[in-house]
């Protein structure tokens, strides 16, 4: 069955998803490429499967994390990309030929699952996407337990999510890795509700709040399905409340933990690896990585409990692929040779022995210079 | 008057806070009262409360969500020590802050603000979205000593350096904090800010090293 649904894939010049192929045949796939890396450059999926499998590519790969910046290149406003994804597909292609990397963000902006569940959200020309939080849909504790359950196949922006990845795999196949970034079920909460609330309910009314989580979960596992239907290989839950800018460790474990497991088992479940992207400070890999076993975490802050890059590759290396962590705020500023030289000692600090792709700790900035992307792009296959 | 007492009292004032109690800090506030401990000093009792948590801030004993009850608690027992006649605190710093224009984000500011109130400094919260005009007029109107600004998104942050210009030019002695999730140090330095801080957790302290620095007339290094 699994041979059939291989062949199927790339029939379909998809790319098959990692947990069809049994472990011992990755590492041998794995490293043959790391041997052929050493002579030739590799596919993004090549590359990718070698870093995924702790061995070293042909140079480390790259995931810029360009979302809303993409609009750049076609002259779409920050509004047209959110509401029309023709234009969004438009841009993140034209992007992924221009800009490149390998593992490249699908998605429209933070908004898209809360929207669907009926948060008003208020579309800027000139600036993301975010809710009108004036007109909040979860207005105290109680509302939590009123959250109505929605049918993916209705839910608008969802939908376009999914019609974008048929798209960019149709287009794009086996030479690049799209990866949707899912939101969180406490961040979905927190767009209808605000953050600060949330975090306050969680310890004043947390059986409330874990009912909300269960109505949200239950939603984005069917998203995820319907991602994963697409022939998606990855998937990036975003769990920012996993950190010290979240709820707090303890909390987190109790709360959010289990329904992330739960998300991670579905992604797992559908033969795709979770990336997980987190860009609070000092986030809980332990925790992450206990509850869903992420093939890849991208972060942009240290872990809570190590001291320096050294440690951390030290302490998590081994049990997870690290993306990151160059800072936003110099790919906004910084010149290109500032930029090029923090590639390369996030690389010097991360690449030996592989599990490690370069990327921003948090999406690039939607209105910073592309210029950066390029040299991010760039410095990996220069110096990883 | 029993020192004592007084002194066990202030205790439980600095515990109620410190376990966001708010019934505890009632019940304690009632006490000290009734023990005839002065507004003020009850006032200091409970900012003792919140920044022994704001030092502690993040840690795994107080994590963010208890920090932001312990704050709450503190402005309710703040509304009932309140006599009317606070506006004017003499001696407190007159600070303004506020979210620049376009962004919604106040979770950060809300923390910031709480902080500087419980500080000694008296605060005017401009709220949101607060279009650059009204960060002049206030500046202008409140003799606002500190200008704390914040942005949590980068499309939004670029106000930043138009809005320092035009306070420089109104009133260059205004020390101009900055701060949010796209920024850091150099970012700051480049806007022209005084100071950055990158959480609640050194805000004080580095609120406190700009207003140093401009007092001195030094270059922020």
């Amino acid at each position: 069955m699994a041979s059939m649904d291989i062949i199927n894939s790339i029939r379909k010049k998809h790319i098959p998803a990692v947990g069809l192929i049994p472990d011992s045949v990755l590492d041998f796939l794995a490293g043959l490429a790391s041997w052929r890396g050493r002579r030739s450059k590799l596919t993004a999926i090549e590359r990718l499967l070698t870093t995924f499998r702790h061995k070293e590519p042909d140079h480390v790969p790259c995931a810029p994390l360009v979302g809303g910046a993409y609009r750049q290149l076609t002259g779409a406003t920050f509004r047209e990309f959110s509401l029309d994804s023709n234009k969004a597909i438009e841009a993140g292609l034209l992007g992924s030929d221009i800009i490149g990397g390998d593992v490249l963000l699908l998605g429209l902006d933070l908004t898209v699952e809360a929207s669907d569940f009926g948060q008003a959200t208020i579309y800027p020309e000139n600036s993301t996407a975010h809710p009108d939080y004036t007109k909040p849909l979860i207005k105290d504790h109680t509302d939590y337990r009123k959250l109505k359950r929605i049918d993916i196949k209705t839910a608008p922006r969802m939908q376009k999510v999914v019609e974008m990845s048929k798209v960019a795999l149709e287009k794009k196949g086996l030479s690049a890795i799209f990866v949707p970034v899912v939101s969180s079920p406490l961040s979905v909460l927190a767009m209808m509700r605000g953050a600060e609330q949330v975090f306050k309910d969680c310890i004043l009314y947390p059986a409330d709040v874990m009912a909300g989580m269960e109505t949200v979960t239950s939603v984005l596992i069917d998203y995820i399905n319907a991602l994963c239907d697409t022939g998606l290989i990855i998937v990036a839950p975003d769990m920012l409340f996993a950190s010290k800018s979240g709820i707090g460790q303890e909390l987190w474990e109790k709360m959010e933990g289990p329904f992330g497991q739960e998300i991670a088992d579905v992604i797992h479940g559908r033969d795709c690896a979770v990336a997980i992207h987190n860009c609070g400070d000092g986030p809980y890999f332990d925790s992450m990585i206990k509850f869903m076993q992420p093939e890849a975490v991208s972060f942009a802050c240290l872990p809570d409990d190590c001291k320096d890059r050294k440690e951390m590759k030290k302490k998590y290396g081994a049990e997870t692929t690290f993306i990151g962590n160059v800072e936003t705020p110099l790919l906004f500023s910084g010149s290109p040779q500032q930029v090029i030289d923090e590639c390369r000692r996030v690389i010097d600090d991360f690449a030996d022995g592989g599990g490690f792709i370069l990327g921003p700790g948090c999406e690039y900035p939607p209105n910073a210079n592309l210029l950066n992307a390029i040299i991010m792009v760039q410095a990996a296959e220069i110096y990883g | 008057m029993d020192s004592e007492k007084n002194k066990e009292t202030i205790s439980l004032l600095e515990k109620a806070v410190q376990d966001h109690d708010a019934d505890g800090l009632n019940k304690a506030i009632d006490l000290a009262l009734t023990l005839g401990i002065p507004r003020n000093e009850i006032r200091q009792a409970l900012f003792q409360g919140l920044e022994h948590e704001r030092r502690k801030m993040l840690s795994p004993e107080t994590p963010l969500p208890k920090f932001l009850l312990s704050i709450d608690v503190v402005h309710e027992g703040l509304k009932r020590l309140s006599t009317g006649d606070e506006t004017g605190k003499s001696g407190a710093i007159p600070l303004v802050i506020g979210v620049v224009e376009g962004d919604p984000h106040d979770l950060g500011k809300n923390i910031i603000s709480r902080i500087y109130a419980a500080s000694g400094f008296q605060v005017f919260d401009l709220g949101v979205q607060v279009p650059l005009e009204t960060f002049i007029r206030s500046i202008t109107e409140k003799k606002a000593k500190v200008l704390a600004i914040s942005s949590m998104i980068s499309t939004t942050m670029v106000q930043m350096p138009e809005i320092i210009k035009r306070v420089r030019a109104i009133s260059p002695d205004t020390v101009i904090m900055v701060g949010g999730a796209p920024l850091d140090v150099s970012l700051a330095k480049s806007f022209g800010a005084d100071g950055y801080a990158e959480s609640a957790v050194t805000v004080l302290e580095e609120t406190e090293a700009a207003m140093e620095r401009v007092s001195a007339k030094e270059k922020w290094q």
